[in-house]
């Protein structure tokens, strides 16, 4: 296969191209005729990343078990025939390894990204930051691609920040509203603290596998991800390092956290919706946040984490499944309700990485960043032709939008795990799997009960918002403009991410879209798991889960069905929860009051240390020299006699001096 | 020349300078410290004679010379200061020392 080997070292040109994008259209995107040719350069480039994805791609699916590693050493620590931890020196690289998972992951960033680009060709076409948003976007999917494509954990990392400030960039794209510049600020802030978790994390990997077996030529070799080495640090379970391991795989999941938006650090996601919903659809619901996913897949296929950091995984997606899909039932912004359903799929993820099922996750991402990506796409149509967000006005929309109302419902469906759309497959794999370990882990029943419930609740809220948004007489507000659908630039990304929504989920009965799905050893075992195997305790499973889903549906419709609109009293029992759901169960209130008075506080007190310790020396010292110099200035009378005093007392002072002074020196140091 | 005891000599010497010392510190009138100046002078020039008159020899010569020409250079000296008393007082009405405090108006 030599011809593969030539291709993959051609991988740098999948980034390449969007980075490519974002200098032409940066530098003179506001010089071209039209602001639009910008954006189509863009989408140009981005078609071009996404043929060399899908090339790369099926590449690795007709060569199972492929790694294909194309590096360069970028600077060498120390020099070769040395002693100590690292005898030959501590390097660290810069390079592709085109992997399964990668080219998985190649898949998902480059279609969608094409689609979210081609689509923002009319979403934004009002926009007077066209160039600005090409731009950005082009250099956000450089920068994930890059960050798929990265073969150490270092290069990663920078890849991972380059991310970040790309989200940034994009949540306060309209930054003259006040509230999407603090969106991008709270973004900014909330994964910076998951960022410093995996720095920590990687520091303290570093530290302990250098000194440890098995893990010094990894770190020498500059953190490099390596086929068949396998999760090396599992050796060292139960060593004196165990609480070390620990607890750097505890720095992963909280940088993962951050970038997934995981419970504690989940509540920017739903305030990034201030960007554009393209913005939404490709990074905040189908790549960037799936970056946190993917790096606990990374690292528990590479390096490894200990029991103890699964259950803390386990604990962290199950909830997060539960806990965010309450918070979609009541809102009424559809941007918000897709926001908060991203934060509970994601939790699924997070629950089968966790559960050791790395590959069923990552399915799971496959198949979500589809169905996900269609949602937040036909949100942005309905958001694009009646200029509102709010669902409570919104309705009947079905008869003029037909195209976006079956593209949301087949997003809807898929989201909700009803076969035989995609998300069933990976939703019902995720459960099925887990369940599987709970026989060893008893501590994971709470969680996966959770996440079932999720099940109901999310079939619940998704459909809430297609009945509000689609069904119905008209809509509820009578002014709202009349509706139509996009040209084919926004119908035609719509159509394609539907059929990957019914279809995506068939592929895993497809040969070689397995082969995406393999570990780098046969040791990692249970993680692959696909296709789903179906035993009896499966299939009742399966009945189970899309019972729920069902049920979830049912309710919806019964509630919001055909225009009907449930108003609750005022004094009715379920109010002071709908308040709570509302406010997000006061955790952004908490983090307010934390920064406010907490850190506020701190703040403060190194205000005063500076103000009046520091500063307050450097003020003593003048405030000294200044009262001296004023009692020197007060001895230059300009009177004759006094200078006259002065050098009188001065000879007459230097006479005692030579009389007593300097007999008893020389006396005392025996002259 | 042993007839005279040195210690008195030098204690007049010491005596001259003191009261010359004395006028000079407590004195204002700018003509009061010149004749001030004088008398510690002058506690100089007597010293010069008496350390020549106990050398003896040329040196007992050569010290009373130098307390001529030293004489002579207090006389310029004098003449100097009381033109500067002259100018000082034209331009500010006063011989008070404490009162030209200033080097210019």
């Amino acid at each position: 296969m030599g011809v593969l080997d030539g291709l993959f070292g051609w991988a740098f040109l999948v980034p390449l191209f969007p980075v490519l994008a974002f200098v032409i259209v940066g530098l003179l995107g506001p010089r071209l005729k039209s602001l639009e040719w910008g954006g189509w350069v863009a989408v140009a480039f981005a078609f071009l990343a996404m043929v060399t994805g899908i090339v790369i791609g099926v590449g690795e699916m007709l060569s199972p078990g492929r790694y294909t590693d194309t590096s360069f050493t970028w600077f060498t620590l120390g020099a070769s025939g040395g002693s100590g931890t690292f005898p030959n020196g501590f390097s660290l690289v810069m390079g592709t390894l085109v992997d399964p998972i990668s080219a998985l992951m190649l898949l998902v960033v480059n279609v969608v990204g094409f689609l979210v680009m081609l689509y923002s060709i009319e979403y934004m076409h009002h926009d007077r930051g066209l160039p600005r948003y090409y731009a950005e976007l082009s250099l956000f999917l450089a920068a994930m691609n890059g960050l798929v494509l990265s073969d150490n954990l270092f290069e990663f990392f920078l890849f991972w920040e380059l991310v970040g400030v790309c989200s940034y960039f994009l949540i306060g794209f309209y930054y003259e509203k006040p509230s999407a510049a603090s969106a991008a600020k709270e973004a900014v802030l909330v994964t910076r603290i998951g960022d410093v978790l995996v720095l920590l994390g990687i520091v303290l990997y570093f530290a302990t596998s250098a000194t440890s077996g098995g893990g010094a030529g990894w770190a020498a070799s500059g953190f490099k991800f390596a086929a068949g080495n396998g999760p090396f640090l599992g050796a060292a379970v139960g060593s004196a390092q165990s609480t070390t391991l620990t607890i750097a795989g505890l720095m992963m999941l909280g940088g993962a956290a951050g970038k997934s938006a995981q419970f504690p650090l989940h509540v920017w996601l739903p305030d990034a919706m201030e960007g554009p919903t393209t913005v939404s659809a490709l990074i905040h619901a189908a790549t960037m946040v799936a970056a946190g996913v993917y790096l606990l897949a990374v690292v528990s296929l590479f390096l490894g984490f200990t029991p103890e950091d699964r259950l803390a995984i386990v604990a962290i997606g199950g909830f997060t499944t539960f806990f965010a899909a309450t918070m979609a039932t009541v809102h009424r912004d559809i941007k918000r309700v897709v926001a908060y359903s991203t934060i509970s799929q994601l939790g699924y993820m997070v629950l089968a990485v966790g559960a050791g099922f790395t590959m069923v996750g990552l399915f799971h991402l496959f198949t979500h960043a589809f169905f996900k990506a269609l949602l937040f796409l036909a949100a942005g149509a309905v958001i694009h032709a009646v200029g509102t967000q709010d669902l409570f006005r919104m309705g009947g929309l079905r008869k003029a939008m037909p195209i976006t109302s079956t593209a949301f419902l087949i997003g809807a469906l898929s989201l909700s795990g009803i076969p035989p759309f995609a998300g069933f497959f990976s939703k019902d794999d995720v459960l099925g799997s887990v369940y599987s370990q709970t026989a060893a882990h008893p501590l994971y029943w709470p969680f996966l009960i959770l996440a079932y419930a999720a099940v109901f609740l999310t079939a619940y809220y998704i459909f809430r918002a297609w009945f509000l948004a689609f069904s119905g007489p008209a809509p509820r507000d009578p002014t709202l403009p009349d509706a139509h659908e996009g040209s084919w630039v926004m119908t035609l990304p719509l159509v394609v991410l539907s059929a990957l929504a019914v279809g995506a989920g068939f592929l895993v009965f497809v040969p070689g879209f397995a082969h995406l799905f393999l570990a780098p050893t046969a040791a990692v075992g249970l993680a692959a798991n696909l296709p789903p195997v179906y035993g009896t305790t499966e299939i009742l499973l399966s009945v189970l889960s899309v019972g729920l889903g069902v049920a979830g549906l049912g309710t919806a419709a019964y509630l919001w069905g055909n225009g009907r609109t449930v108003t609750l009293a005022d004094d009715s029992a379920v109010q002071p929860v709908r308040k709570l759901l509302l406010n997000r169960y006061y955790f952004k209130v908490g983090y307010d009051w934390i920064g406010q008075r907490g850190v506020y506080t701190v703040a403060r007190v190194g205000d005063f240390l500076d103000r009046f310790v520091i500063d307050g020396a450097v003020r003593g010292m003048e405030r000294l020299f200044a009262r001296l110099s004023d009692g020197m200035r007060r001895l230059q009378t300009g009177v004759v006699s006094d200078y006259a005093a002065y050098v009188v007392s001065g000879v007459v002072a230097f006479l005692l001096l030579l009389l007593f002074v300097a007999p008893w020196i020389v006396t005392a140091w025996g002259g | 020349m042993t007839s005279l005891v040195p210690l008195d000599l030098l204690a007049l010497s010491a005596a001259l300078l003191g009261i010359g010392l004395f006028g000079i510190l407590t004195r204002r009138n700018f003509i009061l410290l010149l004749i001030s100046i004088e008398i510690a002078m002058n506690a100089a020039i007597l010293n010069f004679v008496i350390f020549g008159a106990l050398s003896g020899g040329p040196g007992g010569v050569s010290g009373s010379a130098i307390a001529v020409v030293l004489v002579g250079l207090a006389a310029t000296e004098v003449a100097v200061g009381l033109a500067i008393v002259l100018a000082l007082n034209r331009l500010r009405g006063s011989i008070n020392v404490a009162e030209s405090a200033t080097l210019r108006l």
